[in-house]
């Protein structure tokens, strides 16, 4: 379903090829530096690749028509969510590839739009209905985690790519975070934490820009992580 | 009550509340559209790109830029130089340093906020009749207004400055004058140096309005050839104008990088301005005073009071500024939410631009080729020429924020226009209301210049005093203009600081 066809960017990737299926939960594990974040922005097409291809179901991302796009979300390492909008309006961004911009207007305006649904996607994120209306710049770190969490589930995407999402979180918010994630149908997440990949189907390694291992969870070994996060 | 909970405009959405008022504007001018004038307008548009390359039209515009050029250049480093000066001595921070009373520097400031608040071009009239016509007249009429406004942001720099630095650095035993020179300077050089020069280009702007009504250079030229139907001179005009508006731009953008390039133009510019005066054989010699034939006293301006109807010219006045407000500032991003791609952005930057070079009341002269005066037309010359500044400003901040704030939604699948309404129009609204507010304290004074094209407000009143030599009306209208710039200050002021302080806060 998703497929990186020898894919380079200057300095950041070398040659990148692998190919994810639809239904796979994928960990991408590499030190700081190692190019996860330009992996997962290649994947939803925020970058372009200098050298290969990236394709979604067989065509090139950044060639994918709009209403496609939405099939790809993410939950991206810095949220991006709008600081100048309630919790209720930036969930409900999620869904801003699936309307017309009279309906992104309204949302503007109507403090009610969908609530119900938002609601519903408040109380899966672990956040009680109260905080739809707070400004989003009001809220905690944990509290705009799941809002961002919140609004990607909103999309209701095929695929999920997430950029380092446990970072800054405590154990209690990383757990219910990640089970979110792992509930999606397919996923690509890029982690710190070696400790959590045996709940995911399959293991990215990347170091210096390289793909260096692609295996499955079950049969990655401690030698194989403590190279990949070794400075020689 | 649950209506108005339910609907709560989001503030991406408050820039373009305001687009509301075009409407009545747009009614107004297709009701009055006369139609006489297609064929006219078709001409001067196609003049845009056949402009007049006759040699000697080329050689009189070239000595009117330069002219004009000189009085923005005068006008711009007289008010810099004065205006920081005056600045410091207006600031609460200078008083409480040598330990008298901040009351001062508000005694001071009311003079200032009465200069500040007559429009350059009243300024200019007025000076024509105290001082006849002369090169000095258009420069003063800029650096008047023009210094009292840099006086009011320096002293807002000043006062606005943490005060502990300072405190800090006095308590150890420094200076009072080199702690505020370690601990202020620093902080305020680069949006005084961004400041002063974007007043380049509106001394640029004035110096031509200025010209259009008579006192000399590119203006001048541009308002005669226009006058004539002479549509391809004012084409060549209006280009000399753009390069001249471009190398201004670029010049200011350079000093914004180079701070230390500023101070060292300011101090050049005095005399290069009279040399540069001298090889273009410009009277220097100081105009003579020629003091009112008849002089106003209390009475006879309380009696000229009685003979104006107040209630129809103010009113006027406001409606032209609540017009053209409302267009400048949701213009711009409602065209950018309209067309916001790569090429739509390029277009809407050529059109803003083409707003800002146009003088006012020639964009006002153009329109009433098709459309009868009211008051619509004047504020929509006003408005656009505003939406050119504020287009401008918005189109900067947005290319600057346009990748890394859109990128988000249009990934997950939204539109350009919702990318664009969800990212930078979201992130910039603060900010751009509190230029907005800034800009509605401009187009407030700026209505004495359209005041003449809608036929109303006190602008058109002023103007006809003057031209009839009514003196006692004359003072008595330079009064209310003043206490409603005055009153449109504070109260812009206010929601300028709102939206500024709410921005600072968001960004944290």
């Amino acid at each position: 379903m998703l497929k990186f066809d020898r894919v380079s960017l200057q300095g950041r990737l070398d040659s990148v090829e692998f190919e994810l299926q639809g239904d796979q939960k994928t960990a991408l594990l590499g030190s700081s530096g190692a190019g996860k974040s330009t992996l997962i922005a290649l994947a939803n097409g925020s970058l372009q690749a200098d050298q290969g291809q990236v394709l979604w179901t067989g065509q090139p991302i950044c060639q994918l028509p709009r209403r496609r796009r939405r099939d790809i979300g993410t939950l991206w390492q810095d949220l991006r969510l709008v600081e100048e909008l309630t919790a209720l309006q930036n969930i409900n961004a999620g869904a801003l590839g699936r309307h017309s911009l009279f309906w992104a207007l309204r949302n503007l305006c109507d403090a009610r739009l969908c609530r119900t649904t938002c609601a519903q996607l408040m109380a899966e994120v672990g956040l009680t209905e109260q905080l739809l209306d707070q400004p989003v710049q009001q809220l905690s770190g944990g509290q705009r985690q799941r809002i961002a969490l919140a609004r990607l589930l909103r999309q209701q995407p095929m695929f999920v790519l997430a950029d380092e999402p446990l970072s800054a979180l405590d154990p209690v918010l990383a757990e219910d975070v990640i089970a979110i994630l792992l509930k999606q149908t397919g996923c690509l997440v890029s982690l710190h934490r070696p400790d959590l990949i045996h709940r995911f189907d399959r293991v990215l390694g990347l170091r210096h820009g390289s793909l260096v291992f692609d295996v499955r969870s079950d049969r990655l070994s401690r030698e194989q992580i403590g190279w990949l996060y070794s400075s020689d | 009550m649950a209506l108005q909970q339910r609907l709560k405009p989001a503030l991406p959405l408050v820039p373009l509340l305001p687009g509301l008022a075009l409407l009545p504007v747009l009614v107004v001018v297709l009701r009055d559209l006369h139609g006489g004038g297609w064929a006219v307008l078709g001409e001067a548009l196609r003049s845009i790109v056949q402009p007049s390359l006759d040699p000697v039209l080329i050689a009189s515009l070239l000595e009117g830029a330069q002219v004009t050029l000189l009085t923005a250049l005068l006008a711009w480093c007289a008010s810099c130089i004065a205006g920081t000066f005056i600045g410091i001595v207006c600031s609460d921070t200078f008083w409480s340093l040598l330990g008298a009373p901040t009351r001062i520097a508000r005694v001071i400031r009311v003079p200032l906020a009465l200069l500040r608040s007559i429009h350059e071009l009243i300024w200019g009239l007025l000076l024509l009749q105290l001082l006849g016509l002369s090169f000095w007249v258009a420069g003063l009429a800029i650096a008047i207004p023009y210094s009292a406004y840099m006086a009011r942001l320096v002293r807002d720099l000043i006062d606005t400055r943490p005060s502990p630095p300072w405190r800090a650095l006095i308590s150890s035993g420094a200076p009072a004058i080199s702690a505020v020179l370690t601990a202020i300077t620093p902080s305020m050089a680069p949006e005084l140096v961004q400041q002063m020069g974007q007043r380049l280009d509106c001394a640029l702007r004035s110096a031509v309005m200025l010209g259009v009504f008579g006192l000399g250079g590119l203006g001048t030229d541009l308002m005669l050839s226009l006058q004539s139907l002479r549509f391809r001179e004012v084409s060549s005009g209006l280009w000399l104008l753009a390069g001249l508006m471009v190398i201004v731009e670029t010049g200011t953008r350079q000093m914004r990088q180079r701070l230390g390039a500023l101070p060292g133009l300011l101090i050049a510019g005095l005399p290069i301005s009279v040399v540069w005066a001298k090889e273009l054989s410009l009277d220097l010699s100081w105009p003579h005073w020629n003091p009112l034939p008849i002089s106003p006293t209390l009475s006879s301006v309380l009696e000229a009071m009685t003979q104006a109807n107040w209630a129809e010219l103010i009113g006027a006045t406001l409606v032209i500024t609540a017009w053209a407000s409302a267009i400048a500032i949701a213009g711009p991003p409602l065209l950018l939410l309209i067309w916001p791609s790569r090429l739509g952005r390029h277009a809407q930057r050529f059109t803003w631009r083409l707003c800002r070079i146009c003088p006012v009341p020639l964009t006002a002269l153009l329109m009433l080729l098709l459309v009868k005066p009211s008051l619509a037309v004047a504020a929509a010359a006003l408005g656009l020429h505003h939406a050119g500044v504020t287009g401008r400003i918005l189109l900067d901040a947005v290319d600057q924020r346009h990748n890394v704030s859109s990128s988000g939604h249009l990934v997950a699948g939204g539109s350009q226009r919702t990318a664009m309404l969800y990212g930078p129009l979201a992130q910039l609204s603060r900010n751009y209301l509190a230029v907005g507010a800034q800009r509605s304290e401009v187009i407030l004074r700026d209505t004495a210049v359209v005041g003449l094209v809608g036929g109303a407000g006190l602008g058109w009143e002023l103007m006809e005093a003057l031209s009839s030599f009514y003196w006692d009306l004359v003072i008595a209208l330079l009064i209310t203009y003043a206490v409603i710039t005055m009153a449109g200050e504070l109260l812009t002021d206010h929601w300028q600081r709102a939206w500024a302080c709410q921005a600072d806060g968001s960004t944290g």
